[in-house]
């Protein structure tokens, strides 16, 4: 084992550590609500980012996903009393058919018309959502029941729901790192050559829209039960491009700017209330900033000043051959 | 009696046990849609609130403590709601909460307040809202939906003598469920509408609903929508084809934004809305004293000029903080079950909105005989004139 | 009847906001979430100007098309510029995107989130029925634009710069064109058409800050119905679209507006994926 990937496996453990004793540490139950959110919407975003950060696919409309999965878990697990773990398994399922009925024709189209059938897609299930009364509460919207016990606290529910986090974020970082994600990035940069050296593109793209459908199906069955309620007006398409934001201004392409993006636009307008008075406008603002000044997003310029300051205490150290970052830096390279 | 003394003896337990409450504030949240498209009704809201707050702490604050009022802006975003409930509750640690504002928000913080045990003012008015098993210290201020509609029903039916009803409902999650209620309450009454229809809140056009309604043999048209774009352009369908059917339906229908929206004013003639009492002109041209005391206190605050809110909105927030005055001064403190008990034993509590009582078993406060049905175009003020009966 | 004329009164918004979409594509290769704003902020500050301020409908008029030029000009210095230059042909999605929102937003805190009603423009008494000017204006200001606008692109110069650009960007350029200064004309031009629009349409549609999200779908729609590039197509596109909305409505309630939309335009992308009108020209590489 290098030092290097010893550095990074302690870093990791460190950081589940953290966020395993986050109830401990906590001020309140409020911040923990806060955590528990933030969790919940990277499961989500974990897995949008396969498809908007990797393979370039520009979703909007991820919130339909979302409902979807909400209002099955609180009707799987609400009316029919399944069992709740089986009921957010079936969300998931759920979840990753509906993406794979939304994704088969729309991942044919092109950017924009892609990005408008996303849209169109989550104004039709919050349509539906109202329309179907008898299935879905209509406007009254319906209760989503807790998970038991030992997930029933806060600081239950919590844990649950940064396990799930933990889990898919390890999942798409398999994903990422292996030739897949390699594939990815040659479908985002330029899908003819990459079809030309056989990457199947239109194969790849849905599959990985099936599993970020999952994703957000399974976050969408967690939604529900932290939020204890549900109605229509939950699932504003704001939220979808809310997800999003957090992708892009975190950065495509890698897995821990948007995680960076979805903490601090969760949480900023929270603590920060002028912003909150804001709303969607600081998103907004945030959005064109970032796509004007660091079209890589934020986690980029973290990686630029790490990688400014890491070469000093590699003088002390035989100089050993990074072929990862070479690689990646050859990428850049190439795709400038 | 007894129990008055013994919450007494609780609360001097409770000061006993912490001496910083002396000096304490009492934490009033406050949760208000001030920002998005649901904030009309929220602004007004927050006149009354933020003025009854300034009185009581003018006056000294309540047994010697000053009210601290902390407002969020929901946005009339539920997630929003959500997250700023559990800062109020569990953070700021407030005493009491008010609002949120929209049903929708509302359906989904009540539980939340509930769990954490904080006293919560309902200001939603969907039935669902309350429940004295499921969140025992959650009281609603307002009127319910069902108190509205049944108003305007009575009126249609008894009053108007019309049993040919026509109900648009919008597609928002409120104009829905209010579109479905009436239906079930006009069934009870024997009535199944001739025509029922759901409309885009920002449909550009309803003059083939209106169409469609005068074939289908209307005789009164019964909007429940809160969206005012729509309520303005049906009203306007209405005055274009020259069809002069009365509209009765939700108070939206006689908001102030209306006479802005309408063609001409007398398309706003043969409009009728559910109100309250308190904001509703008496046979003499007088609003009833409490109303009228509250107008003049406030509008230097409001302009000085004409009132352009509805003023009953401006009402129930300024009720909703004497209500909670008057709670901590019968419970002798803010320990939440004694706050419960003040609340379950106020019969008759004389607000500017309405008067109220609450009992063990029902808790929405607001009493059938406080609602009435008001005349569209005698808006004044912020207030109307009584529907001809 | 009155389904007939509300529907294409309502379509020929949508067709107008499929020709500012046509207009910006030609020179830019770039659909623009913004498009249906551009029609919302030429109703806002028509209502602006007429109620507001108490000024005529023709300064209304001026004022709507100087502000959609101007949010036109800047969507191409703010947007557009800057992005388009690069490879990555998602950027300018993202940061007309960002813009959208941010106008939105921002009309929506000074205007207010409430639709405000928009005047009368010319004396008319109310009850005209199907001859009111409410129906009638936007069907023949989106008529005279698109027989401008085909002026415009067949007899004067800048018009066959445009066709030229978008035939052929780099070859224009190579022949000594400045693309960046037809750009920004045609950005201009674009937020003139959909301002005109939004602001003749403005007494079907009230002042309403959230129209446009709605326009730049229901456009786009009208637009891949009616085929990318073409003018006809956006206006036979945008007909197609209002009057199925409103017969659609009229048949089974408005519960499921977008999804009868959305409907016809997967139909249409999978019979004939270039649009009606539209031509076949795929040249990914």
């Amino acid at each position: 084992m290098t030092s290097s990937s010893l550095r990074s496996l302690a870093g990791t453990l460190v950081a589940i550590a953290a966020v395993a004793t986050l109830p401990w540490w906590v001020a309140d139950q409020y911040q923990l609500h806060l955590a528990a959110l933030i969790a919940v919407y990277w499961v989500l975003i974990c897995g949008l980012n396969l498809v908007v950060g990797f393979s370039g696919q520009l979703s909007i409309g991820h919130v339909g996903l979302l409902a979807i999965g909400a209002y099955g878990f609180a009707i799987l697990a609400g009316r029919y009393e399944w069992s709740p773990y089986l009921s957010l398994l079936a969300c998931g399922a759920i979840g990753g058919l509906c993406g794979f009925l939304l994704g088969l024709p729309s991942l044919r189209l092109p950017g924009f018309y892609f990005a408008m059938a996303t849209m169109a897609f989550a104004l039709i299930v919050a349509e539906l959502t109202l329309a179907l009364g008898d299935f879905t509460g209509g406007g009254v919207g319906l209760a989503v029941p807790p998970f038991p016990e030992p997930f029933a606290s806060p600081e239950g529910f919590y844990l649950l729901a940064a396990g799930a986090a933990i889990l898919i974020t390890w999942l798409t970082r398999n994903v990422a790192q292996s030739q897949w994600g390699r594939g990815l990035i040659a479908i985002r940069d330029n899908p003819v050559a990459a079809e030309s050296v056989g990457v199947p593109v239109f194969r790849m793209k849905l599959l990985v829209f099936v599993v970020s459908g999952m994703s957000a199906g399974l976050a969408g069955a967690l939604f529900g039960s932290l939020q204890s309620y549900i109605t229509p007006d939950t699932f504003v398409f704001e939220l979808g491009l809310f997800f999003f934001v957090c992708i892009i201004i975190g950065g495509r392409g890698s897995i821990y700017g948007p995680l960076f993006g979805t903490i601090v636009l969760t949480a900023l307008p929270e603590m920060v209330a002028p912003l909150a008075k804001l709303g969607n406008l600081f998103y907004g603002l945030a959005l064109l900033a970032v796509v004007l000044l660091v079209p890589e997003g934020i986690g980029r310029v973290f990686e630029v000043l790490s990688a400014r300051l890491r070469p000093r205490k590699l003088e002390h150290g035989a100089v050993e051959p990074d072929a990862r970052r070479l690689a990646e830096l050859l990428r850049e390279e190439r795709s400038r | 009696m007894g129990f008055r003394t013994r919450s007494w003896l609780a609360a001097l337990a409770l000061v006993a046990s912490m001496p910083a409450w002396a000096q304490s504030t009492i934490k009033i949240g406050w949760l208000s849609s001030l920002t998005g498209p649901l904030s009309s009704a929220a602004i007004a809201e927050n006149k009354g609130v933020e003025f009854a707050v300034e009185e009581i702490n003018a006056a000294g604050g309540v047994l010697g403590h000053k009210l601290e009022l902390v407002t969020r802006d929901t946005a009339g975003d539920p997630t929003k709601a959500v997250s700023f409930a559990q800062q109020l509750v569990f953070s700021e640690k407030v005493h009491f909460v008010i609002g949120p504002v929209n049903s929708g928000e509302t359906l989904a913080t009540v539980p939340i307040v509930a769990r954490a045990g904080i006293p919560n003012l309902i200001i939603g008015t969907i039935d669902e809202l309350v429940d004295a098993k499921k969140y025992p210290r959650a009281f609603r201020a307002i009127n319910t939906n069902r108190q509205w509609i049944e108003a305007a029903n009575k009126y249609a039916i008894e009053v108007l003598k019309k049993n040919k009803v026509a109900i648009i409902g919008d597609t928002s999650g409120y104009g829905t469920s209010s579109a479905k209620t009436a239906t079930e309450l006009l069934a009870k009454a024997g009535i199944k509408p001739v025509f029922s229809t759901l409309v885009d809140p920002n449909k550009t056009d309803l003059t083939d609903e209106m169409n469609k309604a005068r074939a289908a043999g209307a005789d009164v048209i019964m909007p429940w929508s809160a969206a005012t774009g729509l309520l303005g352009r049906l009203i306007n369908a209405r005055g274009d084809m020259g069809w002069n059917v009365p509209i009765v339906g939700h108070p939206s229908v006689m908001a102030p934004a209306i006479r802005k929206l309408i063609n001409k004013p007398q398309y706003w003639e043969n409009t009728f809305a559910a109100g309250p009492v308190s904001t509703t002109f008496r046979a003499d041209g007088k609003l009833p004293e409490r109303t009228q005391a509250l107008v003049d206190k406030l509008r230097p605050r409001l302009g000085g000029g004409e009132i352009d809110y509805l003023f009953w909105w401006v009402a129930l927030g300024y009720d909703t903080v004497k209500i909670v005055e008057h709670m901590v001064k019968t419970a002798g403190g803010t320990d939440p079950a004694a706050i419960q008990k003040a609340f379950e034993t106020t019969r008759e509590l004389k607000g500017a909105y309405a008067t109220y009582s609450w009992t063990p078993e029902d808790r929405n406060g607001f009493p059938d005989l406080d609602i009435t049905v008001n005349v569209a175009n005698t808006l004044k003020d912020g207030s109307f004139k009584a529907a001809p009966r | 009847m009155i389904v007939l004329v509300s529907g294409l009164a309502a379509g020929a918004l949508f067709a107008a906001t499929a020709l500012a979409y046509n207009v910006m594509f030609s020179t830019s290769k770039v659909l623009s979430v913004t498009t249906g704003h551009i029609a919302m902020l030429g109703g806002v500050f028509g209502a602006y100007v007429i109620t507001g301020l108490g000024l005529s409908p023709w300064l209304g008029l001026l004022a709507a098309i100087l502000v959609g030029g101007l949010f036109g000009y800047l969507t191409d210095v703010i947007a557009i510029r800057r992005v388009v230059s690069r490879s990555d042909e998602h950027l300018w999605l993202l940061s007309t995107l960002a813009l959208a929102t941010i106008v939105q937003q921002g009309v929506g805190l000074w205007w207010g989130t409430e639709p405000r009603p928009f005047p009368r423009l010319i004396p008319q008494d109310f009850s005209a029925g199907l001859a009111d000017q409410k129906y009638w204006l936007p069907i023949i200001a989106t008529g005279l634009l698109a027989i401008g606008l085909e002026l415009f692109y067949r007899r004067t110069l800048y018009g066959k710069l445009f066709v030229a650009m978008s035939e052929d960007t780099f070859a224009a350029r190579a022949r000594g064109i400045e693309t960046d200064r037809i750009r920004a004309l045609s950005y201009v031009i674009a937020g003139v058409i959909g301002a005109v629009a939004g602001f003749a349409a403005g007494q079907l549609t009230f002042a309403f800050f959230a129209l446009g999200l709605t326009l730049t779908l229901n456009g786009f729609i009208a637009l891949a119905v009616g085929g990318l590039g073409s003018n006809v197509g956006a206006l036979v596109g945008g007909a197609a679209l209002g009057l199925l909305n409103a017969f659609s409505a009229n048949a089974i309630g408005g519960e499921y507006q977008n999804t009868v939309s959305v409907g016809l335009l997967m139909a249409v992308l999978l019979l004939k994926p270039e649009g009606l009108f539209g031509a076949r020209n795929v040249r990914p590489v």
